[in-house]
This record gives structure tokens, sequence and C-alpha cells, in this order.
């Protein structure tokens, strides 16, 4: 990171993507968002070249989704399943493709099994909470926060085992710590373990924590390319809500290899919609708005979504509005 | 001070009479202490002595409060751990009024802090009882001295005894000293300029203190992976034998759990059995992982 493509992001959106009753996902669309996001973003005019810019037949290839927040909201499996098509279609074979999480009991609410190529695998690193046996003993950040005793978060065992490159598949949340939860934090807080321990009481490490996690090697350089889920979204609350009024449909894919970039159209996009909401801004630090967050003026904690920036200036990709080309295409 | 680490087996105290011997043979329970109007009648049955529970120092039942639905300051769970009576009165006679698998943590921690402890328990403790004193018998003596990194000047106090609690429980190891000893790396006595009295009102500040003054560089043991586990180490020139304890016990297994102990040593064994992963040397220190611990888990090392 930030990749092939530093300060670029191609945003596509489509009606179509979601059934306006059931909000179910139409598979076909999703592929033809996938497919016209990668040709944007790489330039090429068959899709299958821009795949094969990040990823060779010899890959074990990860694909990073988000379940924090299952079964309310999730990475997709339809988008899920659309990124493993390709990589099938790229020459990886469907047994070295690995669809992983952080917690099991958050992946068995989707059906990832019925959406992907027959032998893509389904991985976790806590196949029971806060076990570390799924992490790699020898590579971790150490730090502490508030005097907790383990002060290390070590790093999928997955990753230091097996992936030579990783897919990195988001949703478009707002976090009720870090202020946003996208590319970075999915790779950060979802690749390392230990990470909870940031936050205590209304304080939240956050803005620092997830770009040293998400600069770490082998994560960083493993990380060649970010889909983000929006066809669904949740913009307070965030990542658990249960509250379906917290939830929203932007019916869009973001593509990209910078996940600073990418992190900064999702502030944009969860600010306007908190904006049309009557909801404080995500930046807001004022302890007034401190308590009971079933308010979309109140929260638990005073985000952070400065980790993004602070993440830019990790050298892991380009926040300034200014300097992100942004490429939007409807479908 | 050396000591012969293995030396003293807790013993349960049993209220119910001679009709019960079956259920405690079948438990593997050879020697049980009752109250002494009992003996006579226990006389033959098993291996027996007497004892009078109410002389001796009550110790809290191990376990964990994890006050989930508590608002705290802390995400940290409470744990209800001995070591600091102990420490404090190593010479003493304790009890422990313990129900079913609770008695198998309180053998442990008794032999741990090699506490001369009666475990007063139900019918239901007594197979956990009965399992926990088989391993603990499996364990042989050697003669290890306690590891301590700093010494702590204990005036006697209820905040002194707290702060030595949050040392036990934040694997701090420490030795009641009555002076600084210059073979410690530190010293910590309440009511000096580093560790004010007024600071001692929290004693949570006080053990912070310790830590960050010591730093856990320089500690001799470290734990990754649970915030339940506790230890205790005690070590002689080549050899090192850690205790863990698990003291959420056998309602919450520990499903892995990194250790790293001060010193460079070659070769563990580990009780219960059990396959000891990525064990390594790393930078003055030893390292290694423990797949699960039930209740209690010691590992002998050997340079």
């Amino acid at each position: 990171m930030p990749g092939l493509y530093p300060g670029q992001v191609v945003r596509v959106r489509s009606e179509r993507s979601l059934d306006a009753e059931s909000k179910k996902a139409d598979r076909g669309v999703v592929r033809q968002m996938l497919a016209a996001g990668m040709k944007a973003l790489t330039g090429d005019s068959n899709d299958l070249d821009g795949w094969r810019r990040f990823i060779v037949p010899q890959d074990v290839v990860g694909i990073k989704v988000n379940c924090s927040g299952a079964p309310q909201i999730f990475s997709s499996p339809e988008v899920v399943g659309a990124v493993a098509e390709k990589l099938v279609e790229a020459g990886v074979p469907a047994s070295n493709i690995w669809v992983y999480e952080r917690f099991e009991n958050q992946v068995r609410t989707v059906p990832y099994a019925e959406f992907l190529p027959a032998g893509v695998q389904i991985w976790t690193a806590e196949t029971s909470r806060g076990s570390i046996l799924g992490y790699d003993s020898k590579v971790y950040v150490e730090t502490t926060f508030f005097g907790e005793e383990d002060t290390r978060s070590n790093v999928a065992r997955l990753i230091t085992d097996k992936l030579t490159k990783i897919i990195n598949v988001p949703n478009t949340k707002e976090h009720q710590a870090s202020g946003v939860t996208g590319c970075l934090k999915n790779i950060a807080y979802g690749n390392f373990s230990n990470v909870a321990r940031s936050h205590q009481r209304e304080v939240t490490n956050t803005k620092t924590f997830i770009g040293t996690l998400a600069a770490t090697e082998p994560v960083r350089s493993r990380v060649v390319l970010n889909v983000m889920d929006g066809l669904r979204g949740v913009w307070h609350q965030g990542p658990f809500s249960n509250e379906a009024r917290f939830r929203f449909y932007p019916k869009l894919l973001m593509l990209g290899t910078d996940p600073v970039a990418m992190d900064r159209q999702l502030i944009e996009l969860i600010e306007a919609k908190r904006k049309a909401e009557g909801a404080v801004s995500i930046f807001e630090r004022a302890r007034t708005t401190l308590g009971d967050n079933h308010d979309p003026n109140k929260n638990a904690f005073i985000r952070e979504p400065g980790h993004v920036e602070y993440a830019a200036k990790l050298g892991l990709g380009v926040y300034d509005l200014e300097r992100i080309r942004l490429k939007e295409i409807e479908l | 001070m050396l000591l012969l680490a293995a030396a003293l087996l807790p013993r349960l105290f049993w209220d119910a009479g001679p009709e019960t011997a079956p259920a405690l043979r079948q438990a593997g329970i050879e020697k049980i202490a009752v109250a002494a109007e009992r003996v006579a009648s226990w006389k033959g049955v098993l291996d027996v002595e007497a004892a009078d529970p109410s002389r001796a120092i009550r110790l809290v039942a191990p376990s964990v409060d994890y006050r989930a639905n508590q608002a705290s300051a802390s995400r940290t769970p409470w744990i209800n751990a001995n070591g600091w009576r102990i420490v404090r009165q190593p010479a003493g006679e304790f009890v422990y009024d313990v129900k079913g698998a609770q008695a198998a943590l309180a053998a442990a921690e008794a032999f741990s802090w090699n506490a001369n402890a009666l475990i007063r328990t139900d019918a239901a403790g007594v197979g956990p009882l009965g399992e926990m004193l088989r391993l603990l018998k499996g364990v042989p003596a050697e003669d290890l001295a306690p590891v301590a990194d700093f010494g702590f000047e204990d005036d006697g106090s209820a905040t002194a005894g707290e702060v030595m609690n949050l040392f036990v429980k934040g694997n701090l190891l420490f030795r009641i000293v009555p002076r600084p000893d210059p073979a410690l790396k530190m010293h910590v006595k309440l009511g000096t300029k580093e560790y004010p009295l007024e600071d001692a009102k929290n004693p949570v500040k006080i053990a912070q203190m310790a830590r960050a003054n010591l730093s856990d560089d320089r500690r001799s043991v470290r734990v990754y992976g649970s915030v339940v586990v506790v230890t205790r180490l005690l070590a002689a020139r080549d050899r090192a034998r850690l205790h863990l304890l698990n003291y959420a016990g056998a309602e919450r297994r520990v499903d892995g759990i990194r250790v790293r102990v001060a010193g460079e040593y070659s070769k563990a064994t580990v009780r219960p059995e059990m396959k000891i992963l990525d064990f390594e040397k790393v930078d003055g220190g030893t390292e290694f992982t423990l797949p699960e611990i039930r209740t209690y888990v010691v590992v002998d090392l050997q340079k």
C-alpha cells in the first residue's frame, strides 16, 4: 500500500444493485459493477487483464471480509463471490483462495459458501473468542494504552503462513470509536489480535493504532487491492447497530489500491448521510455529545476519524481531496 | 531462600462421615482432615488428621468476576486471588471454603504459593479436587526460590495488602523486604516520593507506577493472550518452574496463551502433558505457547 494506483478511487453505483423492496443484492449487477470498476481503475478494456495486474496464478489469495455487524451488515456474499470468481478466472486455483475474518461466530451468520466457487476456503482466526492460536506468535505490534497486561497485537497466522496477496473487502460504515470503518480499519483491526484494548471509557487510541497496524509487514505489502462494499451501509451506531433506521443503501462499490484515498471518500459519504439526517459530524469532539447513542447526536466515544489522515502520514496513501482522482460510474 | 517447591499438598477438610469414604476413594483422595471429634470415626477408613478451620486464615474462593453488566473504568475482569495473603503470612495455615470445580483451582493456587491449606468443599468438589491432587502429586520436588523483580515494604496496612494483590494479579514478581535489597531491580515503599500515600488511595495507580518504573522489558515473566491467568515463577541457576493458574477455572478454558520467561532455556516439561508450541529463545528470554489452560498448568524449564 498504497499500491499501483495511489490517490485513485473508482466509485461504481447502480440503482439496480439492490432490490428496492427486499434489499437483496443482484449478483449479475454486482458482477457488472466490479468489472466496470476494475476497467476504470486499470484502464484495461478487459477487466480480467486488470485483475492480472494484481494477481498471478501462483498466488495464494486472501479475501479479507468484514463481518463486524453481522448478521445485520457484512461484506456481501455477492461481492465476495464475484471477487473470488475473478481470481479463479485469472488462474488462481480455488483451493488457493481463502475468505477470512477474525471471528468465527460472526462469519457463521453469513452464507459465503453459497456464493463462492467450489473449493474456495473459509478461515477464521478465533474459532473460540479470545484464542491466540490463530495468530502468529512471532509477528506483532507491541504497545500499551491503558496499562493492560497483554501488550501485543499479533497478525493472523494465515497471512504469515500462507497468503501471498490480500484483496480487502470492507463495508461503508460509521464506527463509534474510529469514526469510519473502511479499508484501513479492516486491514488493521481485522488482521490483528487484541485490538479492542485501544478503547476505554470515551477514549480510543484508534487514531494512531489503525495506521500503525496497517503499515506493519507483511500486511502492508500483501494487500494489493481494496473493493469496498457500499451496497449497504451504517451511518450511526456502527459497526454493530441493530437499528434499521441507522442503515442506508448507497448501492455502490469502490475500488482502489490506496486505502487512505478510499477511506477519505468513505468519510465524505458518511458525513453527507449524517448531515442529511441532521446528525453531528463524526469529527465532533465536544464532550456534550457523549452519551446514549440511540440518539444520533450522541456517541460512546470521542471518535477518531483522523486515523485516515494519520495513515497518510505513514505513507499509506493520499488524504488530500484535491489530490485524489475520483472516477464515478453509474450503471 | 530455597524451598522444596512440591513439599506442601493441600488437604481436603471434610465434614461428612465415613459413609462417604467410597466417593472420596473413587476421587483418588487418600488423606483427609476432619474436626478433632470426628477423627476416631474415620480411623482405619482413610488416612486422617485433625484440623480446626476456625483457627486458619480464611481465603477467598479463587474465581473471576466479569461484571459485564457493571460500568467500570476497565475492561479487565476482577480476579479473586489469594497469593498476596499467603505471601504476607507464609507460615500461616489457610482454609478455603469452595464449591464444585473451584476446589481444584483452590488446590492449585495453594500449591503454587506453597501454602499450608485446607480445602473445605462439597460433594461436587471432591472429583475435581481429587483430579487436581493427582496432578499436583506428580510434580517433582525441586529446590527452587521464588523469583522477585523488586522488593516491597509491607507496612501491614490494608492498602499495602491491596497493592500486593494487584502485583500478584498483574504478574509483577515481588518479595516482601524490610529494607531495599540491592539484589533486586527496584524497591517499592508506600509513602515515599515515588509512591506517595495520596496516590496509594488508588492502589491500581501504585501497581501501574511500579510496573512502569520496572518496565516490561525487565520483568521476569509476561503473559499474553489472557487477563485471567496468574503466574508464579521459581528458579535456580539452571532451571525454573512456572505455575499458571486460570482463575476462570473449568468454567472457561483459556485457548492458547503465550508466555515469556527471562533467561534462555532449552527444554520444557509441561503438566498436564500437552504439546508446547512455538518454543524459542528471544532477546535473552524464552517464549512458548501453551495450547490451553483448563485450571492449572506447571511448566518446568531446563537450561
